[in-house]
């Protein structure tokens, strides 16, 4: 059960008069925009999604937290399997192609609201390695009342390229380190050049890591760990007797980042399956399912899955002993 | 003359002046004073709204809460018709008990008796002892004599179920799992494929391929098909290791501690999976 707090918007004013004009108090500027929703999830420490897209991050706004969340219990790693795309354009009588731009949109928002709030790692689910098979479909607008044959895969690439160009200064700017992991040799050359680009330029980066899955899959992950590991055992680097769990563990892609083992999983659209994504790494990940499609999952919702991730007991499989 | 007209002015002057400030003095008194009660009505009607407000959600929620349990109730008293005839004869149900609910034996047995009169035929039980109790006793499979003994019904697998047509159709095929049957397993099949495919030969490409593992696994002893659902009893919400091959497109379905477990969530969470639509991917 949802559990409310009261948070005072401003500290109790007093009647006496002050020798010299004073600011308003916070509470007039609040009152003018916030609406009860907004009221129940955060304060004037938020910033609406809107106001954090395609803005600067300031270096004093990274330890802000909506009231009510605790520094402590944040998740430092959370993964999000954005799905829903598709189902959000079809409800809008849009094109496929509408529901992945708008999907687009929604990370940058994610990122934006993960480099706030001081989350270090973000790992999202882009393109799974099963989704290579995915047929060509036919589509009709509503508008134009067209029908064109397209390769739904070549637009993800495609848009996948495209939002790559545009956000690798952005990247700079906010302190993002991006890191890709997947199988690359089934991309086009043009988007791994840019992958490959991207990482490179971002490598130094302290501030959050963007980790995107493309053409991966959690199978293909725990695969390429034991092949890594075989090698490593052939050319005499380690001992066979040495292989074991923690030496998969190191081989896996996630290993990129500091902290490979995600808190907090966050999958859109109502799906309660994790559809191949870090099988491995999800053993004590809490999973947070919600029913809104990825487009429409913005602050007020990512704010819904972290209290829910707050309000979790977590064990990590030790018990309370 | 002149000094006093002087003066004159002077004095009109700073009267002026002190006039204008006390005009401004009283223009930032007006305003503070604006400020301070609406600063004393907003706090004070603000806690009133919020309080409102949390009764209103709270009402909400209570409501949940007793629709649920009447809902619980028609369907365990088989009133509600499209909860009585779940096809549930080719389901591979998976059951994850959090390892502090694992040691209530006689509600594990519940739960199994439940399944089997469902009509669930195939279940693999997980206890959740973590990695941090490696070296403690394996809960669930020391307790699954005192299960098999009460459950009559039980039969046991080992490993794979198999569909056999003449199985007895009143029993229910178990299957015991452990964290030793996830990660570990691997670790496992890792060092089986590398003594199968690299050693003593020159092979510098990696051969093995995703069915390799799922091969090496049944050769370890922790081979099995992947189940179809899975339901997660206990207070955390994710699966505690269940073994990660295993669940790449397995639907999970928390349901809360085993002690406050029901007849009526139970068959519901089994008529929402009847009606999930899967696309693998594709």
């Amino acid at each position: 059960m949802l559990s409310l707090t009261y948070f005072p918007l401003s500290p109790p004013l007093t009647t006496t008069p002050t020798p010299t004009l004073s600011p308003p108090p916070p509470l007039l500027l609040r009152l003018h925009h916030r609406t009860v929703s907004r009221l129940l999830c955060s304060t004037a420490q938020n910033v609406a999604i809107d106001d954090v897209v395609g803005g600067r991050v300031e270096e004093d706004d990274v330890v802000r937290l909506p009231a009510g969340m605790r520094r402590e219990a944040m998740p430092e790693h959370v993964a999000v399997i954005m799905d829903g795309n598709r189902r959000w354009a079809r409800t809008r009588g849009l094109p496929a192609v509408a529901g992945y731009e708008a999907g687009l949109r929604a990370l940058k928002g994610m990122v934006q609201l993960c480099c706030r709030w001081g989350i270090r790692v973000l790992t999202v689910f882009a393109f799974s390695s099963d989704n290579w098979l995915r047929p060509k479909v036919r589509f009709l607008t509503v508008r134009i009342r067209l029908s064109v044959n397209f390769v739904e895969v070549g637009f993800l690439m495609r848009l996948l390229e495209r939002g790559m160009k545009g956000e690798v200064n952005n990247f700079m700017r906010d302190n993002i380190r991006f890191s890709c992991i997947g199988d690359p040799s089934k991309l086009p050359d043009p988007v791994k050049e840019l992958i490959t680009y991207a990482e490179e330029r971002t490598k130094h980066n302290s501030g959050l890591q963007l980790i995107v899955a493309v053409s991966y899959s959690g199978k293909y992950d725990i695969v390429q760990a034991c092949q890594s590991i075989a090698l490593k055992v052939k050319d005499g680097v380690i001992e066979p007797e040495d292989i074991n769990e923690f030496l998969i563990e190191q081989e896996l892609q996630t290993n990129c980042a500091e902290i490979p083992n995600p808190d907090l999983l966050i999958r859109t659209s109502g799906e309660l399956r994790v559809s191949n994504f870090l099988l491995w790494q999800l053993a004590y990940t809490e999973l947070y399912f919600t029913r809104s499609h990825w487009p429409d999952f913005g602050e007020t919702e990512f704010l819904m899955a972290l209290r829910s991730f707050q309000q979790r007991q977590r064990r990590y499989g030790e018990g309370d002993s | 003359m002149m000094l006093c007209t002087n003066m004159v002015r002077l004095l009109g002057f700073v009267e002026l002046r002190n006039f204008e400030s006390i005009r401004v003095m009283d223009v930032g008194d007006e305003v503070q004073k604006v400020f301070c009660w609406t600063g004393q009505i907003g706090n004070l009607v603000l806690p009133i709204l919020w309080h409102i407000l949390h009764f209103v959600i709270s009402t909400w929620y209570c409501a949940q809460y007793i629709a649920h349990v009447i809902e619980s109730y028609f369907i365990s008293s088989g009133l509600m018709k499209r909860y009585k005839s779940l096809n549930l004869d080719r389901l591979y149900l998976a059951v994850v008990v959090d390892s502090e609910e694992v040691h209530q034996t006689s509600k594990v047995i519940e739960l199994l008796h439940w399944l089997s009169a469902i009509g669930v035929k195939n279940v693999c039980l997980y206890d959740a002892e973590g990695k941090g109790a490696l070296v403690k006793l394996r809960v669930l499979k020391k307790s699954k004599e005192a299960i098999l003994e009460r459950l009559d019904v039980a039969k046991l697998s080992e490993g794979t179920i198999k569909n056999d047509p003449l199985l007895d159709q009143k029993h229910i095929n178990l299957e015991f799992a452990s964290y030793s049957d996830g990660k570990e397993a691997v670790a496992k099949s890792a060092n089986l494929l590398f003594v199968k495919y690299y050693l003593g030969r020159d092979q510098k490409v990696p051969i093995f391929i995703e069915s390799h593992i799922t091969e090496a696994l049944k050769t370890v002893g922790s081979g099995g098909p992947d189940p179809d659902l899975l339901l997660v009893y206990g207070p955390a919400r994710c699966h505690l290791g269940f073994p990660a091959w295993r669940i790449r497109y397995t639907e999970i379905v928390h349901m809360g501690p085993l002690k406050s477990m029901k007849y009526g969530s139970l068959v519901k969470a089994m008529q929402k999976f009847t009606i999930v639509r899967q696309n693998y991917g594709k």
